[in-house]
């Protein structure tokens, strides 16, 4: 089918109004981070941990390297917004607006096909959970993280901030003495997971930063996927995002963690992914980037049992004006650990994309084996495509393998498909989806529909 | 072609290539920035640079592969065997700059650690802004082949002897292909 050209930056261009029940003051200080902690009724221990973490993010300095995060005012922002006063259970409870939303980017649709579970945020809070039966009947807990400090406060207690401290750098700082909203994940022992748990992310208010906090924890044998796909419709001013996920993955558990990140082009993607891996787990994040303006996020694994395994693929798409500064980091601590990067980025129309890794094996890490690689694309002369790995060998008996390549679309692959009818457009769309092919194949079917389609979309735009 | 043999004695070490011609630059346990500037369409630069390090030598390399023409070639070859508890931090650059299309530009880096106490750093990066570009960079690190060691004893060669037969192939790598271009030292 052929499509339209596109003319505008975004798919979901659009914006549904506000009708929001509680919105904080802009900017922030220690009386608000208060407020929001009482609003939620959250224990005491909850708020301590805001308040240090709140002295921490004044503490700690902007990054020095990576993209340009000058233009952030954190005193523009606001940052909580309640939509609805309560939780509802059911699709049809839903407010209107918020409905209409979701239908337009296809939430119950999804559901309808495979959906486990659909935690859909709205704003900073998750006001519409349906985690299904067979979910519950095998014990797993998956809710809203207000609902699990709640609920399950001595599972929250115990791992929340431990992977991922409040001091680890600015952007947790903040995330952790503002948070709102994300989800929580339990995988009891040997209980494996057969459908993906999948959480809707939107931001829907204008300067409206969103801090959403997951805690997944897969204790042994277990085994989780979990997707996270980000759409937010159009502003005109900057919205931050500053995410921190923490993943626990116990002896012999595997998580998969899907992200397929489409922010607007106009969000401040700044995101802070840790697991760790005990004895022989595996943690897989597949990460899709391909919206926001600027996105600095590295998703990390750390080795900490024998036998661990961690890998990361991901995908990254920079169209004009945005920047993709993504990659990896691998620390292992056991031995017998293995990893795995496979990065593919594009840059096309001014675009700019950035790797940039870090793989360490400590001393004791012996018999490791890490593999690298690092593959751009760019498709004009404006874009640019930047490699930063840094890989620091504290062993001697460890296998290290790092490669990267730098290339454009090939004229004769690309006269090839043309000679064959299909059009300049068409060939390099082909071009670009068998070029990251490899990792989209990782990703679930109606995901990996939409990125096809949605790299179709970016193509045409360039030429057309 | 007659390559041109530059060897690099001195740290921090900025070579500017103007003109047409192959060029060999050589470096050898040296700390310090080197850094080659393509200024020439056909300019061909190879850089190899041998780290031998023991002891608690501890060595700090820089490098950078600066393409302001287009069509030059060059290519960058670290080979590094490190004993005791030397350490080498090896950071190289390749910076294709807007303009210089049809850039060839190579990095390769080897790393024999021969001891739990020797620590390699590696960072090899790419920056380019140019889209019709051919640039790979490639590192590995690892130990000795256990099975190739096997190997050799098993035709009565004694393990020292062969640790040090792997070591001295693994560098002679190197030789081997400047011997390639024309070079030998």
């Amino acid at each position: 089918m052929k499509q339209k050209k596109i003319d505008f930056d975004y798919k979901y261009g659009f914006a549904v109004k506000n009708k929001n029940v509680y919105v904080a003051e802009k900017g922030l200080d220690e009386y608000k981070i208060r407020e929001i902690s009482s609003l939620k009724n959250e224990p005491k221990w909850m708020l301590e941990k805001r308040l240090k973490a709140y002295s921490y993010f004044l503490q700690k300095p902007m990054p020095t390297w990576g993209a340009d995060l000058s233009k952030i005012d954190f005193d523009q922002i606001t940052y909580f917004i309640r939509s609805t006063e309560k939780q509802v259970q059911n699709w049809e409870d839903l407010p209107v607006e918020i409905r209409e939303t979701y239908d337009r980017i296809g939430v119950p649709e999804a559901e309808k096909k495979f959906l486990a579970g659909v935690s859909a945020q709205y704003e900073s809070e998750v006001v519409y959970e349906r985690v299904q039966e067979t979910l519950e009947k095998q014990g797993v807990i998956f809710c809203d993280m207000d609902t699990a400090v709640k609920k399950y406060p001595h599972i929250v207690r115990e791992y929340f901030g431990t992977l991922i401290p409040a001091s680890d750098n600015k952007f947790a700082a903040l995330n952790t003495s503002v948070w709102s909203g994300g989800s929580f994940v339990y995988v009891p022992k040997g209980v494996k997971t057969t459908l993906p748990l999948q959480a809707y992310f939107r931001m829907n208010a204008q300067a409206f930063g969103q801090f959403e906090r997951t805690l997944i924890i897969a204790d042994e044998d277990s085994y989780v996927h979990y997707i996270e796909g980000c759409t937010a419709p159009i502003y005109t001013t900057d919205s931050l995002h500053a995410a921190v996920v923490e993943i626990f993955v116990k002896q012999g558990a595997r998580v998969r963690y899907t992200t397929v990140q489409n922010w607007s082009k106009n969000v401040y993607n700044l995101v802070t992914k840790r697991a760790k891996a005990e004895k022989n787990a595996v943690m897989e994040w597949v990460d899709c980037n391909l919206g926001s303006q600027i996105t600095m996020k590295y998703p990390a694994v750390y080795l900490t049992g024998e036998g661990a395994r961690g890998e990361v693929l991901s995908i990254a798409l920079a169209g004009n004006g945005q920047v993709q500064d993504a990659g990896a980091k691998m620390i292992h601590f056991a031995p017998k650990t293995t990893s795995r990067v496979v990065s593919k980025s594009i840059s096309k129309e001014g675009g700019r994309t950035s790797y940039r890794g870090l793989v360490q094996v400590m001393p004791g890490a012996v018999d490791s084996s890490v593999y690298v690689s690092c593959d751009a694309l760019l498709l004009d002369e404006n874009s640019r495509s930047d490699t930063y790995p840094t890989m620091r060998i504290k062993n001697n008996q460890t296998n290290i393998q790092h490669e990267a390549t730098v290339e454009k679309i090939g004229e004769e692959k690309l006269l090839y498909l043309m000679s064959r009818g299909l059009s300049k457009a068409d060939a390099e769309t082909a071009f670009v989806n068998g070029f990251i092919e490899p990792i989209v194949k990782e990703i679930p079917l109606e995901y990996s529909i939409e990125l096809n389609r949605l790299i179709r979309l970016e193509m045409e735009g360039s030429v057309g | 072609m007659k390559p041109e043999l530059i060897t690099v004695r001195k740290p921090n070490t900025s070579l500017n290539f103007t003109k047409e011609g192959l060029y060999v630059v050589f470096f050898e346990n040296i700390s310090g920035a080197i850094s080659c500037t393509l200024s020439h369409e056909k300019a061909k630069v190879y850089m190899f640079g041998l780290y031998d390090i023991n002891g608690t030598s501890s060595y700090s390399l820089k490098t950078e592969q600066l393409h302001k023409a287009a069509g030059a070639f060059s290519q960058l070859a670290i080979t590094c065997v490190a004993r005791d508890s030397a350490s080498l931090a090896f950071s190289g650059l390749i910076r294709i700059e807007k303009g210089a299309q049809q850039s060839h530009a190579y990095q390769k880096n080897q790393n024999l650690i021969l001891s739990p106490n020797a620590f390699v750093d590696t960072r090899p990066m790419l920056e380019i802004e140019a889209n019709e570009v051919f640039c790979t960079h490639g590192s590995t690190t690892g130990t000795i082949n256990r099975e190739h060691v096997l190997y050799l004893m098993t035709r009565g060669v004694s393990q020292i002897e062969a640790e040090k037969a792997y070591v001295d192939g693994f560098i002679q790598q190197l030789y081997n292909q400047m011997k390639q271009l024309g070079i030998e030292l």
